[in-house]
Parts: C-alpha cells; structure tokens; sequence
C-alpha cells in the first residue's frame, strides 16, 4: 500500500464497510488473503471478443472497479483512476492446468493504489466448455455484488453476441453507496444500534472456537469441499417448513448445535454474514457492503431442535434491526480489536441462490473459488441447482486446522444434519450427539474393550496364600528391620484375632493412626484380616480434620501407636499397640465371612467445596486393580517397592499390597521421608528400590535433586499419578533416568486407584495421554448432553466397570448424583463423573485436559491453566511451575505464575512467555519460590501460595537507540507526552487507525519491513525492538559501525560521535530524513570497555574513515558531526580528500576547532557527566553524581540510562581520552565547502566561533543559526530546523 | 388469476409464521422477519401463480405490501 499526497481528484472516503477490509488488509499488505474468486462453467461455445467487450463494458459501468485505494493523510481515499490497460487473459487449457492456474492467479495480491481492483480470464478448456474467471479485492465488492456483476455480464454478452446494443448501466453509484453510509453513521440509528450491540455483548460471552485457540489470519485458507445428498436436502427442508422456518435457518441451527456440543458451551455466537442491502438503493450497486451479523444462541440439551431454529428465527429478526451497525465496529467498542480477539465463533454464510443465467443461450453454473479471509472457519453453503443437494464447503485457517481436523468437524456436521433431517424436530435435543455411527462404535465399545475374567478373591486372600508358599522370603523392610512372610503373617493374625474382638469384622470400619513403620503395615494388613475395612488417618493431618473423620465414620475402633497420638477419639476405643500384648492370640488366619462385595478400606478425599467425604472401596475394586497391574507389569519375588505415599492417599493401597501379594519384598520409607529428595534418592540406591511412585510436582523436585541419577541403577518401573503430568518432567525424567521405564497412571479415590496407563516414551511431544483402561474398565468422554465425544472433542471423563467405588460412607445422595446410571453399560450398571475435562485420541487414548469445575474464564476468555504452567515449565530457568487466578483485592482477578528455578527472572521469563502466548494467558505477575508448598498427600497446595507483590520495579528505560526511538514514535502516534518501553500500544488507546499510522511511519523512519500485524503480536517498543532486532542482522548498539538505517537507496548519511563516543543522539534524525537516505553512526572504540582508546585524533579519523569505507568504497561521501563529531569529521573528510574521494556533504553542529580548546584544562569526572548528559540533550545545574545523570536520564525516558555500569564507566574514559585528543589535534585543511549550524543561544564559552574554522576551511563556511544551547540540537524541535536544511542537501 | 392486497398479506403471513391480520401493509416488512430467502420464496410463488413480473430487487428495495402492490398488479 503505498501512500499518495495528493489523491486524485473525485475521491471518495470509504465506506466503514470498505475501512474495515483496508485496515484487514494493512495487516499484511502482501496478503492475498483479502481476493475473492469464482468462475463460471459455460456449456458453449463463447465468443471471446464479445465477451471481452461484455466484460469491459460492466467494468465500466461499475463504479468499485474503477477506483484506486490508498492512504492519504486523513485516512484512506478511493478514487476513479483514468482507463488503464484492462485486466483480461484469454487462456487455452485443459481443465486441470485452467484450476492450477486460477489458483496461482488468486494467490497474487492486489496494488490498490496502482493497479485496477479485479482481474478476469477466459479461459477455453474444450470446443464447447469454457470458464470465465474473476478475481476480485473484496474491498470493492461482495457477494451479492458479483452476481449483478455476473447477470449484467450475462446480460451484455447475450445482446453483444446478438449484435444488439446492451442497453443502458442498471447499476447506482458508488458516490451514493458512500452518501448512504455517511447518513447512516451520522443518524440516531447508528447510535442506537451502537447502543444495541453494546449492550447484547456487555457480558464479554466466551470467545468459542472448534480450534480451541485462536491465531492471526493466514494468507490462504484451506477448504474442503462436500454435498449434503439431495434426499437429506429435501427431508431438511421439509423439516424447516414443518417448524415454519427457512432452511438456511434450520441450516444454522444445526450449526449452533455442532458448535455448542463440540465447545462443551451453551452460548454460542455464530458469525452471519448477511448481503446488508433490503430496502436499500444498494440493491443496484455492485459493491461492498455486506456485514458480519453475530447471532448469539441459547443452546441447551433440554430445548428441542424445534426451539432451538425459532430462536434462531427470532434472533436473527431482532438482529437485523441492527443489522447496518458493523461488526468491525461492535468488536472494537468491545475491546476486543487490540487483544486480536474475535466476537463470534465459526462463520454460516449461506448463498441460498443460484446465479441461474445464461450466455447466449448457454448454461452456466457458478464455482466459488475464494469468498474471503477465513479468520477460523467459514461454513460456506450453496443451494446450487445441480441436483446434488446442498453443497457444504468448510474453509478454515490453516494455522488453526489440519486436514484431518477440517474433515471431521464437516463430516460430523453433514451425519448431523442427515440425523435432523429425518428427527422429529420436537424431541429434545440430548437425543443428538455430534459423533457419527461409525465414531460412537469407537468410543463407546472399541477404545473400552476391556473385558476380561477375574477370579472373585479379595485384597488380602492373595496374600495369606502368598505367606504360605514363601514363608521366609523377605516381606517388610524398614530402616534395620524386616520381617519375613511368616512373621508378618503371624503378627498379622494375632492382632487381627485381638480387633475382632472389638468388633472388627466384615462390613465394619477400623480407623488406624499409625506413622510410616512395620507396625503400620502390621495393622492394616490386621483389619483386613479380621475381614473390616481400614480407615487411614494420618498423624500429620489438622486435629479438627481428624476429629471430624472419627465422626463421621464411627469406626469400631482406632489403632495407633502411642497413647497420645490423637488428641481426642469421640468416644471411640482406642488399641495402642504401645506395650499392647498379643502373645495370648493365635498366630494362624483368623474365621471371617468376607466376600468381594464387603468394603476394604474407606479413604476420605476433599472436595471442592463441602467437607471431606469417606469413599467406600469393595474388594472386588481393588482386586481387579491388582490384579491387572500384575499382569501388566509383571511384579517377581526379586523386587522391592517403596511404600512413601502416605496412606490417606489411595495410591498407597498398591503400594502397600501389591508388593506383598506377589512374594516381593515391601521397603518402608522413614515418616516424612517422601518429601526429602535426597533421602528418597539415598533410600532408592542403597535399598535397591526396583519399584516407586511419584507425584509428577514431587518427581520434578526429586529430578533435580543431586544423587537422583544414581537411582537408575536399580529402579525398574516408575509410575506417576495424582497430578498431570507435564511432557517437561517425563522428558527431565527420561534425561535423568535413562532407560527406566516411566508410567503415567489416572484414577480418582472413587475408581480404586487407578483406571488408566500409559507408558511414557522418550522423544514424545504433545501432552502426556493419560491412556487407556484397565482390566473390566470402561471410560466415556460424554458431552453436555450425556452423549460420547468423538475423538478430539473435549468431554467430562466418566468411569464404569469393575473398579467403581460403592459411593460415599453415609451420604446416600452425594452417592447418587456422582454415581448415576450408565445408559452405555449393561442393565442396572453405573458410572461415576469425574468432574475431569478429557478427550479421546484418535487411537484410544485419553487425554486429560483439567477439571471441569477449575475452568478459568478472566474476562469472558476460556483460559487453560495448564498450556500457562506448560509454557512457564518449558523455559530453560525454570524447574517447576503452577499458574492460578487470584483475586487478592475484591474484583480484580489477576492470573499469577509460580516457578521454582535458582536462575528465574520474572521479568526476563514474562517477556519470552509473551513471545508464546496470547497476552490475556501471560500472567501479570510471576513469583519465584524456593520450593512448591506441597499438601500432606505431596500434591500442590494452590491455597498455600503467597500473594504476589504488585508493586515491582518501575518501568525500565530504553536500553537502545532502537527502543528509544520506538518510544518516541509510540507516543507521537498515541498523543502522549511520554510511553514506557513496555506499555502495549493498545493499552494505551491505540486503534487500528492508529496503529497503521504507526506502522508507515515506523517504516518511513526505520525502513523496517513491519505490518500492523507485527503490531499486535509484539505490541510494546521493547517487544517491537526485539522483533526488529530479530528480523534485521544483529545491529550492536555498541560497535564502532552503527547502522541507524541501513536501507535506502540514496548515498549514506555518516554522522559522527559527540565527546561521550556513542551516536545514538542521531536517531532522531531518520523520522526527519527521507525513507530512502540511510544513516550510520560512527561511535568511539572501547564502548564495551575492551580494548585501546586512539591515542591521537588522526589515528581514531583514520580508522572511522576506514569504516566507512567498508560501507560505502568510493566518494561522495556525506559526513556529519556534533560537538568533538564536528572536528573528526572534518579530519575525515581531510582523508578521504587525500585518498581523491569527493566529499560532497560536510555538516559541523556547534564544532569547534581545537586551537579554540587548547590550553584549557582537561575535564574531570564531573565535565564528563555533564557530556553524557548532554549527549542526551540535557543539561543540569550545579554538581553532578553518577547517579543523579543516570536519574535525570531515566526520567527523560533517554536510552543511555540503560548503559551498563561498565559502558558508563567507558564513556566517562571516553570523554576524558577525547578532551585531550582534541587539545592535541592538529586541524589541516579541508579543500571543500562546510555546512554549519550554530546554537546560537548566548553560552558561557563565549570565546567560541565558527570564524576558527575559517584556516582550515578551503570552500565556504554556510552558516544556519539555530536559537538553541549547544547541548539542546538534538532535541527535536532543533533537528526539525537542522533537517530541513540537511534535506535540501540529501537528494 | 391477479393477485390482490389480501393474497400479498396472506402469503406473507405464510412464509414468516405469522397471522394476515399481523401484517401491516405500511411497514418495512424486514421488521417482522421478512428475508432475502423469504423474498425468493415469495417470487417464484406469484410468477408461478400469478405471472408476475418484478424482479428480487424490485421487491427488496421497498419491503412492504403497500409499496409490492402496484409491482405486482394487485388492485387494492
């Protein structure tokens, strides 16, 4: 897009409609994202002069194609350009190259300003087959516009062939399109609508996408094309007459309906694109006027489809009182244009009329080849009259879908569509599931086919028969201790006869409060031996948690160890197995009536709110769990498992039993001793640990502790549960522990243990699946209406099967509503939600993607914790990390990041997070901890983390000329005074038409290739410099050679330093400069602090000289210097003359000779702070201090306040050094003319003048006088005055 | 057979699911649901009923009874 001056005459503004595809367009001004395209396939034989003449003579009569676009000063114009030569190819081709070649065509993007707005071929691919082909910037026109377009062309070439005259243009004005649109934004209507719209939308509802996230258009689109067979058509539309509705609102019904199940939400808002022209002059104008109308639905399971299509007949009747308002306008009041967020979920866009024309006679029909950008997906829909029923195409963003994806949803909505068109329209939606026949088979049988035959045997039968076979292998070890099978087996059973006696038996609970030790495994192995089922409390819980258990449960009696260990037992009997004397008891299995339907242990889990209730686990349940981990993981005699999980937490029951079940030998970790990783480290490799468990927020911890590579000796299996586990961890594991295998484990307390594996694999990507069921297991992933998820489809997880839990002890209705009747099991089944959001993978696994109910949603946006805390995991510095919402003050929700990392910088990793994720998912503020707060049972404890501070260290200065400049340029767009490097354009107030202001001029200025595009992805200066920075060659801010612009094709502008070494103050100088003079700033060596400062002025001459000469070889040379600048380019330009170079541009500001220096005394410290202050374009009375410049430089908003203390150090050595070089210097005499500008301010160096260059000045001396003090010239009103003069110099 | 104002109401009242008497004969017809799609239904009703001859925009530049009636060649 270029920008013109002077805009022709007869210009038009654009239309809002046509503003909003110019500004879509200026964000990428090479995209050809904005063409439209279609051709028509005629059954003749065409005439192609005729149709050439039919062609340019509807060109003509079409006002939108006769205009030229650009920007101009007060926003962009259109105007009608002079006849240019007229964009017409007449091709021959065969059908394939003719599609490969349109398709080639409509990748080319248009020049609005320069070039005509469309561009048409005919093209003949047989005797009597040819395809009339146009593309067409939407900018100027539409849907509806093409088929005037394409009746009028009809309509010419049928009388043009005939040899008749076409009659007179049927179309209207632009002028009037333009006049009409003026009235409307200037009327009560606009504001009223405004008004509407505002407040329809006031909620901010949910941004929905099939995609689930969102991205920056693409330059193409991907589309897929399909019919829906014309006897589902009729049946459809015969269901629209039935509900008295029209098809294509049945049609987005239907799509509401997809949408809402497929985005488990029930407010869906759908995207209409609507003609925008009844009862309108623009009926008659080829144009673009068209509008987004955004329909929002309420779709819920117990509405019928018949409800739901009248809702979308009436919202579409309200809406289209509103309808002229646009949709750009109702996204930017909003706020949604600066966050790059959409307003409505997939777009309908349904063209429920064939063209139906005739070319001389012969048929046509119409193929769309391109209807616009496709910000997400575009549900384009033809009712074309070609007897193959309506044609469905779905066009999606690439860099949102892939293939397979496109065809799933399409394929799932067209099944969809058949199922409506023969379902009674008033049975309630739940009926309808969005998977197809073939999916649900999948989901439902094929990914649950886990049948398989168990014995009916209970947790602790296999063990008692275990005791027997091996009665002195190694079964318990603890510290020193151990006990053999038959000792354990013995105790066991003693205090096991002793608990009967208290009334533990089958059915009845025994609590025990027992800490890490054999005698903890003793106990419980005793009440499942006297046939009770245990209950766990453990020692370290809150008394008032314990105490409430007790309550609840009224066991039969508690067991712990020491008298004391409870505060208070509720009247429960106590066994203190404290000096408790067993020898009277029989050493052998005690009677007892237990079948696998009796309850073996009671766990109390927390829920989300409410108390903590005891969940009731059959031995039936825990059996199978057993039984299939044996099979699946093969447990021998020869391994030693570590039981370190607390036993109020169910993955200890397999820890505890599994082991003991199959001969191996059971090693007890010390009390507390699963939260030292060291510990857990030294226990795993001096007791041989083949066998542990892991928290995946405790193994990260445990991985980066020193000694945890030595536990790959021995270990041969490690499982995880409890948490997600992050794909970081299983990859830090497979690094740490190579060659150990590393299994990911899923289950609530409800569904004994767990009812999901999957084997992790080095070199994998993605989230870790949590996989697939276990033995008699069956998963549902069930939408909101009970019905399964196809693969992909995000769902709640339920669970069925053998492992089900019996519910809650005493809470008959909490039982009831989580364990509800399974409608996909046999008979009289049930299935437990897990309130957990999960999917199914194409091949059978699942993947768990959060709760249900921890969903965050700040400011209507769906925000995924975990792609957060995945993304803080992924960077280099970080160890650990967790992500939550917090509202420390009353209504301000912030999201907060916390990572564990010795090397974390909050505010480095805040930028490199902003450079992966949408900003609303980067967290405001990120707290580094030295370690997770961790909840008893190891998980993390999300109440525990600390309040970040807010208020942070003041917004840093600008660390480089570049940044500098970028702040400058910010704020001059926005009307601020001042901009922070870190303040985002549109936090700011910044609009679209602000932003592409913004962006010529950034491109004017830098000569930087940038896009508002690049606006909103890196919206802040320092973000912007970063970007540009990576795009351009690593420019060093500090190097002798300072490329301040680079590009341009005019002679460069080589500006010398000032007294402090660097140039950076010359910046400002290519905002005033044309975009085509580059400039380089020539800075002092010894900038870094490394290496020699030049001992004369000719040597450091000699060298700049040098390099200049590596940019540019030979003369004219255009050379510029300010202050100390002045005198070594004219010791440069003294060179480069002796070398017979011309020098055609020698520019002094405020220079001065040395002889007018020599004898006065060199500066100090304090002089040399004052020259780097001035070099900023300040000045400050009184004494100075290091750190009352860098103060006053900071407050300036100035980049050198960024320097390092060691650059500081540099530039104060530099000015030192070059206070004496110029003392010293020589001045010989340059043969050419001299440009001066003199601060003409009266000074306190009032011997200074210019008439001292007079010796050594060959040609004139031409003086400019600027009412300023030496050290204000480069502030920006005085570069105005010096580049007007200097520009007049540049051509 | 010609139309008339009342047939004009009726079937309008048809294709938006509404009653005759609901339909006003003064007002934009946009209003009370009236579309491009009910419009082409509408069309292709009279000229195959009624051999009328208006075309789409005709109808859609003036959505209303009053103003359809002349078009159509319905007498008051």
């Amino acid at each position: 897009m270029t920008t013109l001056a002077e805009p022709a005459a007869h210009e038009l503004p654009l239309t809002a409609a046509q503003s909003g595809m110019w500004y879509a367009q200026a964000l990428d001004p090479e995209s050809p994202a904005q063409n439209t395209a279609e051709y028509l396939e005629i059954h003749a034989a065409v005439d192609p002069h005729a149709f050439g003449e039919a062609l340019r003579r509807v060109a003509a009569e079409a006002d939108a194609l006769r205009v030229r676009i650009a920007d101009g000063p007060d926003g962009p114009r259109q105007w009608y350009a002079a006849p240019a030569a007229f964009p017409l190819e007449v091709l021959d081709l065969a059908e394939d190259a003719a599609l490969a070649w349109m398709r080639a065509d409509l990748a080319r993007p248009f020049d609005l300003a320069a070039e005509p707005p469309f561009r048409h071929a005919l093209i003949r691919v047989g005797e009597r087959r040819w395809f009339w082909y146009q593309r067409v910037h939407h900018i100027v026109m539409d849907g509806y516009g093409y088929s005037l377009l394409a009746r009028r062309t009809a309509e010419a070439y049928t009388a043009l062939a005939a040899g008749a005259d076409p009659g007179p243009s049927p179309f209207g004005s632009l002028a009037d399109l333009v006049a009409e649109d003026a009235a409307y934004r200037a009327s009560d209507a606009f504001a009223a609508d405004r008004e509407h719209w505002a407040a329809a939308f006031a909620d901010h509802p949910e941004v929905i996408t099939l995609a689930g996230r969102t991205a920056l258009p693409s330059r193409t689109f991907l589309r897929r094309s399909a019919h829906l067979d014309p006897e589902a058509t009729d049946k459809l539309k015969a269901v629209a007459g039935s509900v008295r509705a029209t098809w294509p609102e049945v049609l987005i019904a239907a799509q509401a309906l997809y949408v809402s199940r497929a985005t488990r939400t029930t407010d869906v808002v759908l995207g209409l694109p609507m003609m925008g022209r009844m009862g309108s002059a623009a009926l008659r104008i080829p144009g673009m006027v068209m509008n987004v109308l955004p329909l929002r639905l309420t779709v819920t399971p117990d509405a019928t489809f018949a409800e739901l299509t009248r809702q979308v007949v009436l919202g579409i009747r309200a809406a289209r009182k509103h309808q002229r308002y646009r949709y750009e306008d109702i996204r930017r009041d909003l706020g949604l244009l600066g966050e790059g967020r959409a307003l409505t979920g997939p777009l309908v866009n349904v063209m429920p009329f064939d063209y139906d024309l005739t070319f001389a006679g012969a048929r046509a029909d119409a193929h769309n080849l391109s209807a616009g950008p496709v910000e997400d997906l575009t549900v384009n829909v033809y009712d074309r009259t070609d007897g193959r029923g309506l044609r469905i195409d779905y066009d999606v963003n690439p860099a949102l879908y892939a293939d397979a994806e496109v065809a799933a949803h399409q394929e799932r909505f067209l099944d969809l569509l058949g199922r409506l068109a023969v379902a009674d329209p008033h049975a309630r939606l739940s009926e309808h599931g969005i998977a197809t026949e073939l999916e649900r088979a999948e989901v439902l049988l094929k990914f649950n086919d886990t049948a398989r035959p168990v014995p009916p045997t209970t947790l602790v039968g296999p063990i008692e028969a275990r005791a027997m076979r091996t009665p002195h292998a190694t079964a318990v070890v603890h510290g020193l201790d151990a006990l053999t099978y038959a000792q354990l087996d013995a105790r066991a059973n003693q205090l096991a006869r002793h608990l009967a006696t208290l009334g533990v038996r089958p059915g009845a609970l025994a609590a025990v409060a027992v800490p890490r030790s054999l005698d903890l495994v003793v106990t419980l192995l005793a009440v499942l031996k006297a046939g009770g089922a245990y209950l766990p409390l453990d020692p370290d819980y809150p008394a008032a948690r314990l105490a409430y258990m007790l309550e609840d449960a009224a066991p039969a009696c508690v067991i712990t160890d020491v008298a004391d260990r409870l505060p208070d037992t509720a009247g429960v009997p106590q066994v203190v197995l404290d000096g408790l004397d067993l020898s009277a008891y029989l050493t052998i299995n005690p009677p007892r009536a237990l079948t696998p339907q009796h309850p073996a242990y009671v766990i109390y889990t927390s829920g989300s709110t409410g108390r903590p209730k005891g969940v009731v686990v059959p031995h039936s349940a825990i059996d199978n769990r057993l039984r299939w981990m044996q099979a699946e993981y093969g447990l021998e005699p020869s391994d030693r498992v570590l039981q370190k999980t607390p036993s109020g937490f169910d993955v200890s029951v397999w820890e505890f039993f599994w082991p003991l079940r199959e001969g191996a030998t059971l090693v007890v970790a010390d009390p507390g001793g699963h939260q030292d990783p060291d510990y857990l480290a030294r226990t795993i490799r001096e007791q041989a640990i083949t066998t542990c468990h892991f928290v995946p927020s405790m193994l990260q911890v445990f991985l980066g502790a020193a000694e945890a590579a030595g536990a790959a000796g021995p270990l041969r299996r490690v499982f995880c549960s409890g948490e997600a586990l992050p794909r970081e961890t299983a990859a830090d594991f497979h690094r740490v522990l190579p060659g150990v295998p590393l299994h990911n484990l899923y289950g609530p307390t409800e569904a004994a243990v767990d009812v999901t594996y999957h084997a992790c694999e080095p070199g994998s990507s993605g989230p870790v699946p949590i996989g697939r069921p276990v033995w008699n297991t069956r998963l549902y992933v069930l939408d909101e209406a009970g019905q399964p998820c196809p693969p992909g489809v995000p769902g709640e997880l339920y669970l069925a099967g053998a492992q089900l839990a019996d519910g809650y002890l005493g809470r008959p209705e909490l039982t009831d509503e989580r364990f509800v009747p399974d409608p996909y099991g046999p008979l009289g089944t049930r299935m437990y939600r897990t309130g957990d959001l999960a999917r199914w993978t194409a091949d059978g696994e699942v993947e768990y993607l959060g709760r249900t109910d921890h969903q965050v949603k700040l400011r209507g946006l769906r925000i995924e914790l975990g792609e957060i805390e995945a993304a803080l995991a992924a960077d280099d510095t970080v160890n650990g990390a967790g992500v939550l919402v917090r509202e420390d003050r009353p209504g301000d929700q912030r999201l907060v990041g916390y990572v564990t990392g010795s090397d974390a910088d909050p505010k480095a990793l805040r930028e490199r997070l902003a450079a992966r994720l949408p900003e609303y998912m980067v967290p405001g503020a990120i707290v580094v901890l030295d370690a997770f707060p961790l909840s008893p049972n190891g998980k993390l404890d999300r109440k525990a983390l600390p309040a970040p501070s807010y208020e942070g260290a003041a917004a840093r200065a600008p660390r480089t000329p570049l940044e500098e400049t970028l702040t400058r340029l910010f704020a001059e767009a926005l009307g601020l005074d001042r901009v922070g490097v870190e303040d985002a354009f549109f936090d700011l107030g910044g609009t679209s038409l602000l932003a592409a202001r913004l962006v010529t001029r950034l491109r004017e200025t830098l000569g930087a290739e940038l896009t508002i595009g690049t606006l909103f992805q890196a919206p802040s200066p320092a973000a912007l410099a970063a970007r540009l920075e990576e795009g351009g060659a690593a420019d060093d801010a500090l190097g002798v050679l300072l490329p301040l612009r680079a590009t341009g094709s005019r002679t460069p502008l080589f500006a010398l330093h000032p007294a402090g070494g660097l140039s950076w103050c010359y910046s400002a100088l290519l905002a005033r400069l044309d975009p085509e003079q580059p400039v380089y700033g020539l800075q002092a060596r010894g900038l870094t602090g490394v290496g020699e400062l030049p001992r004369t002025l000719e040597d450091m001459a000699a060298d700049y000289a040098a390099q200049i000469r590596s940019v540019q070889p030979h003369g004219p040379y255009r050379l510029l210097g300010w202050s100390v600048g002045g005198v070594v380019a004219q010791a440069v330009a003294v060179r480069l003359r002796e070398a017979g170079e011309r020098v055609e541009l020698l520019a002094l500001l405020d220079a001065y000779p040395s002889d007018q220096w020599r004898g006065l005394a060199v500066p100090v410290e304090a002089d040399a702070l004052r020259a780097l202050l001035r070099m900023a374009g300040f000045d400050q009375e009184g004494e100075l201090t290091t750190e009352g410049v860098l103060a006053t430089l900071r407050r300036e908003g100035s980049a050198l306040a960024g320097l390092s203390q060691r650059t500081l150090r540099a530039v104060l050595d530099i000015v030192v050094n070059n206070a004496r070089l110029m003392r010293e210097h020589d001045t010989r005499v340059f043969d050419g003319d001299a440009l001066f500008f003199t601060a003409a301010a009266p000074r306190e160096e009032d011997w200074l003048t210019r008439k001292a260059w007079a010796p050594y000045i060959g040609g004139t001396l031409e003086n400019h006088d600027i009412d300023c003090l030496h050290q204000e010239l480069t502030q920006p009103e005085r570069m105005d005055e010096i580049a007007e003069v200097l520009r007049a110099r540049l051509r | 057979m010609p139309l008339t104002v009342e047939q004009i109401r009726a079937d309008v009242a048809d294709v938006l699911g509404e009653e005759p008497d609901d339909i006003p004969v003064d007002e934009n017809l946009v209003d009370y649901g009236l579309d491009s799609v009910r419009i082409m239904s509408l069309l292709e009703r009279w000229r195959r009923d009624h051999g009328v001859e208006a075309s789409f925009a005709d109808l859609a530049e003036q959505p209303a009874v009053e103003a359809w009636a002349p078009m159509l060649g319905a007498a008051a």
